[in-house]
């Protein structure tokens, strides 16, 4: 008995740290999307900054703690919100996954940069060398107590339960008590709709990484005693402590913290009776990763459809699409073949060395461009293909197999490796996939590699070079050419595989499986087969690479290297098998000229490569695919500029909300050419079309949430055009988006206070709407559509706005329920407010509008008061053939691929 | 495959023989050029370099091997240099603990800078073994990766320290703690080592050392997750204690590294037990320097395998005074210092007997039939050196913040290895 209550109270001092890591995990996830895999190499560098400032300087502890968790850890994390966070949040998920491992990387070289500066200053820092026994912020031994047999606890424990403890409380008095965690839920679970309600998400996204990186420096100073000054370590934490964040569902703050104080527990219960695991050999150290897979299989909930690029992750315009062979490939191939002229003429025996290097590891780099750039499911398990397949030649050749051979054995143990990693990959997507591959990843690296009889101790295998006829490939040059024509013939198969038949049932996958699986696609054959063959090819190149090293022992690849392997080839471009070979070369040569050429610190090369994610957050397909894209988009600004014409004439005084000549598009389509609208205080505008003709563009852009490419936005006789939605929605627009605009998970009175914070004008809602008021606690979610629908539009009726924009107001609700609605909207007319109103139920809204106006094709074709509109003219309107114009649709059909968030935001 | 395609393949693939085919004529011409003049040799000094692990991500750094084999070709360089030749040392590249990088390092020492030997290489990992054996450059370092036993133009500054099934294990250990149990007769040990392929592998080593010397091993289990230090150890603990028929072992033995001892051996006395602690990793004077580690590793009797600092003899007093001229100060000392130093030791003694006409061949020559003895690594001898560790040792224990010597620096037989 007392060995469960020691195994529980030891095990809560990991828990504990566990639990801050996840709560800042869910924090700064629902602050901005971006699983942050930098969470740990924060912690470290302020474990770090607090070595360095209390016992480098002598600086006390207490204090010292105060200053980095109060304050030098939120800057951080505002800094790194203002710099990257922000721009990722409209980013695809591989480019956030990518950045923050970039981060990840980036942060602790900084950190020992910034040390070896200073001690180059003379500054009296000690050296930033892992060392053991570090103080914490308590008394150093730490002082312990022997509680019963058996059972014990030191201060430094205690100072780790108590911290934690206040923390806690403090987070929960914060979230649920005040006007500020009030805004931070909801923009938890909405985010566009806070900036519709005209509170900055990007503020309140800043605040939350500012906790978040708070709570990850407090574990820092916190497990300095426990993790010294490894920030391999503090990322192993952090992977772990991931699975309270899981638990959390990425969501909760309460059930994360639990999670992870459980998680700890649970660990050390196993650790102390899992005797039946004797016989595997690494199994201990891989509970906590058997736990994270555990959890993420059981508790991530199935995607309606899994493992899909979410709609912003759309590929980029391939503006080469349709060009010439030679306008296509002949860069590529010249670059190729001067390449391979280079080995015979000007590299020295060094430089041939690096560059084969770099052209092996592309191979394995081109294994990526398959699983990500076309599958867009991010594996972290690719160095695990890289090793099995080394390591599984490597065996076969000790016992005499030929190369060839043993290569092509070697290849088919990655794939089905592969295969087996995928199996996860069916059910799960995105961030929880990319974890749970690292989990696979840290598995096998922790059991699987770990078999005597595969790894072959740490000798590992031999893996000569192999020798055809002629042909030596022993000599480094040889070796570089033979790397390119495999590279070409791989690039090759690639790229005729992208335009092939499986390649496009795989394109479909990517961005649309539900039509996939429409059009008769098996999204599982085919998610399985792209990581079947990317593990293959990882594999081959691993093979490939050991023949280069002659080598292979089971450490030379581990988890983190593919880690750090993925952030250098999403930097340079995932989407197309060359960017990988550049990234290869990238990688291999980089550190080399930098040391010669630039300084010998070998943190900087690091920090470079870490920084490339930051570039990431303005070009998301990478620095190869940026190029092209630039050059394309300043092309076009140029001519769009020129054609732009300025409206002189001064905004109608008594409108409203006037939009005037309005252009937009999505990505260079453009749906809206040239909308003329305007709206009178206490007026309700109707605005009919068919689908596709730019309604709810027109509501987007009227509210801000879409940034025009031509035209003007004026509020009141102002010009708004270049405001975003926060500024709209605080000079008086308001947006009522399709669907419901309410916060699911924040209760009826928490919704209604977001808008009304005076007690009094709740109560007046409350006593409006009596069905409201009996359930003023139940979370908004649960309510039926039509009681959603009036409480998104009661509060306005207490403060009304200048302009209410409604998009499609009585979608799915029932007709005793549209009546209601459009009575809340006509009493908001009657006080005052100008009404946009798009619907598509024409009869009732004839009833309440006073002007109508019909949208085709991105014009407005009539408008006019209701007692004008003829009925064939509306039944026009709808069939969308509308003022004589040829039937067609415009290029980029209205309500594809376009979520109704910011993100779906062009930029300019 | 599209017709473009195809024809960049053959285009590709034509290139490829063509060079390939020209290459492989030249090739054999290029290699035998090299053996006209001697790389990194001149008539008046010696190219040598060193790969250290001195930035790492798990923060652990062997930075001061390359200080101690400065010192140590420093005195030679002083003392007229080898056969009338100056040791040109051109420090030791950083290989961060990485096998790519550990590789990288090899190749510009030898391709680009052109050294004659390396020496000293320490790290974790010894991805550049193949290609210096390869390209026949002399290496000397720390022999306690498998690299170090086999291949004959690499050696260990201590011989092989892994031991290999058909080899031998060095009993420096059960031999040098038998003088602090007093004997090993009816004494019984426990050895704990991390879950991973190397823990079970050290446990099946040492299970045999101990065993054949007489210690009783009432437990020897590599359980301890190798991932993350536990942050609780009672689990182990437990185990342990009740291992010698309910009763607590005479001696506790860990072959884990710094931050497991700490944690194991602050548990374990936490309970109140008075027996033996001992471990191979913890002689590190900045363990001193933090009470918490002094506190926690109090008491504990460190494996060495070479001459303790704080026995003293003519060649120790050599050591210190080098390193200090070599650093400019008086510092700590540590036993990567001594790693570096004795690394280049052994270099420079068989570079000495290879005689005024140093090549690779001579070089080799001469360490086929090299031994010497007394040194603060023992007797040294190759190519013995290549299959088994020279089997000298010594434990200090850690005794009120300073370390003392429990067994003296002693050279024992070693057993075969089953």
């Amino acid at each position: 008995m007392s060995d469960l209550l020691g195994f529980v109270l030891s095990g809560l001092v990991s828990g504990a740290l566990y639990a801050l890591l996840a709560t800042g995990l869910v924090l700064s996830y629902s602050a901005s999307g971006l699983f942050n895999f930098a969470h740990g190499a924060t912690a470290y560098l302020c474990a770090l900054a607090f070595y360095e400032l209390h016992s480098g300087l002598g600086w006390p502890a207490v204090p010292t703690a105060l200053l980095l968790v109060g304050v030098v850890a939120p800057a951080l994390g505002w800094g790194l919100d203002r710099l990257m966070f922000r721009t990722l949040a409209r980013v695809g998920e591989t480019a956030q996954i990518v950045a923050t491992i970039g981060l990840l990387v980036a942060l602790p070289a900084l950190g020992l940069w910034i040390v070896e500066l200073l001690e180059d200053a003379g500054v009296s820092v000690r050296p930033a060398e892992n060392q053991f026994g570090l103080p914490g912020v308590g008394p150093s031994p730490a002082k312990s107590w022997q509680l019963m047999d058996g059972v014990g606890v030191d201060s430094d424990q205690l100072i780790t339960w108590v911290a934690t403890a206040v923390v806690a409380i403090g987070l929960w008095i914060l979230m649920r008590h005040t006007p500020l965690g009030l805004k931070l839920r909801a923009a938890v679970d909405n985010r566009s709709l806070v900036e519709l309600r005209g509170m900055s998400a990007d503020r309140l996204s800043s605040i939350a990484w500012m906790l978040s990186s708070a709570l990850a420096g407090l574990a820092g100073v916190l497990a300095t005693p426990l993790l010294g000054l490894s920030a391999h370590d503090f990322t192993l934490f952090l992977f772990v402590s991931a699975t309270a964040a899981v638990l959390g569902r990425f969501a909760s703050i309460p059930l994360a913290f639990a999670g992870g104080l459980g998680l700890g527990v649970l660990q050390n219960l196993v650790a102390g009776y899992a005797t039946f695991a004797e016989r595997i050999t690494g199994f201990r150290t891989a509970v906590p990763f058997l736990i994270l897979f555990a959890g993420l299989l059981v508790l991530t909930r199935r995607q309606r459809t899994a493992g899909t690029a979410a709609a912003v992750d759309a590929p980029p315009v391939d503006y080469l699409a349709g060009r010439s062979w030679v306008r296509r490939w002949g860069p590529w191939t010249a670059a190729g073949l001067l390449l391979a002229l280079a080995f015979y003429t000007v590299t020295t025996p060094f430089w041939s060395g690096i560059l084969a290097q770099g052209l092996a590891l592309s191979l394995v780099f081109v294994s990526f461009t398959v699983v990500t750039g076309l599958g867009a499911m991010v594996s972290l398990a690719q160095a695990t293909f890289v090793t099995g397949a080394a390591l599984v030649a490597g065996l076969l050749m000790s016992h005499g197999w030929p190369f060839v051979a043993a290569t092509v054995v070697g290849t088919c143990a990655a794939a089905v490796l592969g295969a087996l990693v995928a199996l996860p990959a069916l059910r799960l997507g995105g961030r929880s996939l990319a974890l749970a591959t690292l989990a696979l990843a840290f598995l096998a690296d922790q059991v699987l590699f770990q078999m005597g009889w595969l790894r072959n101790g740490d000798t590992g295998w031999a893996i000569p070079r192999p020798v055809f006829g002629p042909v030596d490939l022993g000599d480094d040059r040889a070796m570089g050419v033979a790397m390119i024509v495999l590279l070409a013939l791989v690039v090759a198969t690639l790229s005729a595989l992208r335009d092939s038949p499986s390649g496009r049932a795989m394109l479909a996958v990517r961005s649309a499986p539900a039509a996939a699986m429409a059009s008769g696609v098996s999204v599982i054959r085919t998610k399985l087969m792209l990581f079947t063959l990317s593990a293959g090819l990882a594999g081959f190149g691993g093979v490939m690479y050991a023949s280069y090293s002659t080598r292979i022992t089971a450490t030379d690849f581990t988890a983190m290297t593919g880690l750090i392997w993925l952030a250098v080839v999403v930097a340079a471009g995932v989407r197309r098998p060359q960017f990988a070979v550049v990234a290869g070369l990238v990688y291999a040569l980089v550190p080399h000229l930098v040391s010669d050429y630039v300084t010998d610190s070998v943190h900087l090369p690091v920090i470079l490569f870490g920084l490339a994610g930051l570039a990431l957050a303005n070009d998301p397909d990478g620095y190869c695919a940026a190029v092209p894209t630039r050059w394309h988009q300043r092309r076009a600004a140029t001519a769009t500029r020129t054609a732009e014409v300025s409206d002189a004439a001064p905004p109608s005084p008594e409108a409203a909300l006037e939009l005037r000549s309005l252009h937009a598009g999505y990505d260079g389509a453009p749906v809206l050419r040239g909308v003329d609208l305007m709206v009178r205080p206490g007026e309700i505008l109707a605005l009919l079309g068919p689908n596709g003709a730019g309604k709810s563009t027109t509501c987007r852009v009227a509210a801000g949430l879409l940034r025009p490419l031509g035209g003007q936005v004026y509020v009141a006789g102002r010009d708004a055009t270049r405001e975003r939605a926060v500024g709209r929605s605080r000079a008086g627009v308001v947006l009522a988006p399709e669907g419901r605009g309410i916060f699911p998970a924040l209760t009826i009175e928490e919704n209604l206070a977001l808008y009304l914070r005076d007690r009094a004008a709740r109560d007046a809602v409350y006593e409006r709407f009596p069905e409201l008021a009996a359930r003023r606690a139940v979370p908004a979610g649960s309510l039926s559509g039509g009681e959603q629908q009036i409480l998104a539009l009661a509060p306005l009726l207490q403060r009304p706005p200048t302009v209410l924009v409604a998009d499609e107001p009585s979608l799915g609700l029932a007709p005793r329920v549209v009546d209601e609605v459009f009575r809340l909207l006509v009493e908001l007319k009657e006080a005052g407010t100008a009404l946009l109103l798009v619907e598509e139920k024409a009869t009732e809204v004839l009833g309440v509008a006073d002007r109508v106006a019909y949208l085709a094709q991105g014009r407005v074709t009539w408008c006019g008061s209701r007692a004008e509109v003829e009925a064939d003219r509306l039944t026009e309107a709808y069939l969308g053939i509308a003022a004589g114009q040829p039937k067609h649709q415009g290029p980029q059909p209205e309500g594809i691929s376009r979520p109704w968030t910011p993100e779906g935001t062009v930029r300019p | 495959m599209s017709r473009p395609i195809r024809t960049i393949t053959a285009a590709v693939a034509a290139l490829l023989l063509a060079t390939t085919a020209c290459n492989s004529a030249a090739d054999g011409g290029s290699s035998d050029k090299a053996g006209s003049s001697v790389r990194g040799v001149t008539d008046d000094s010696i190219k040598v370099g060193g790969i250290v692990s001195m930035t790492t991500a798990t923060g652990y750094s062997k930075k001061d091997t390359d200080l101690g084999a400065k010192a140590r070709f420093d005195r030679a360089n002083a003392e007229g240099g080898v056969n009338g030749r100056k040791i040109d040392y051109l420090g030791a590249e950083d290989d961060g603990q990485d096998p790519a990088k550990n590789l990288a390092a090899a190749r510009k020492l030898v391709q680009q800078d052109k050294v004659f030997a390396i020496a000293p290489m320490s790290s974790t990992t010894f991805s550049g073994a193949d290609f210096l054996q390869q390209q026949k450059v002399p290496t000397f370092g720390w022999g306690t990766l498998p690299s170090f036993c086999g291949p004959t133009y690499i050696y260990g500054f201590g011989g092989c320290m892994v031991p290999m099934p058909g080899g031998t294990i060095s009993q420096t250990w059960p031999e040098g703690l038998k003088q602090v149990t007093g004997g090993s007769q009816g004494k019984s040990v426990a050895i704990l080592a991390n879950d991973s392929d190397a823990g079970t592998f050290a446990i099946r080593t040492y299970k045999q050392s101990f065993a054949s010397a007489g210690y009783d091993v009432t437990f020897a289990k590599s359980s301890v997750p190798a991932g993350a230090v536990p942050s609780d150890w009672s689990a182990y603990t437990k185990e342990i204690l009740r291992s010698d028929g309910g009763k607590a072992p005479d001696a506790v033995v860990s072959v884990m590294q710094t931050p497991y001892n700490i944690g194991l051996f602050t548990a374990l006395k936490r309970t109140g037990y008075d027996g033996v602690l001992t471990d191979p990793t913890d002689y590190d004077p900045s363990l001193l320097a933090k009470s918490a580690t002094k506190k926690a590793l109090d008491g504990v009797h460190i494996l060495l395998s070479f001459q303790p600092f704080e026995q003293d003899s003519p060649a120790m007093r050599q050591f210190k005074e080098d390193i200090t001229k070599a650093a400019g100060k008086d510092v700590p000392l540590n036993m990567h210092m001594m790693t570096g130093y004795m690394s280049a030791d052994l270099f420079l003694a068989i570079a000495e007997k290879a005689g005024k006409d140093l090549t690779v061949a001579s070089f080799q020559k001469a360490a086929g039939a090299f031994s010497d003895k007394g040194t603060m690594v023992g007797d040294r001898a190759e190519p013995r050196g290549r299959k088994e560790s020279f089997g000298c040792g010594a434990l200090v224990q850690l005794k009120g913040g300073k370390y003392v010597v429990s067994a003296p620096f002693k050279c024992y037989s070693p057993i075969p290895f089953k």
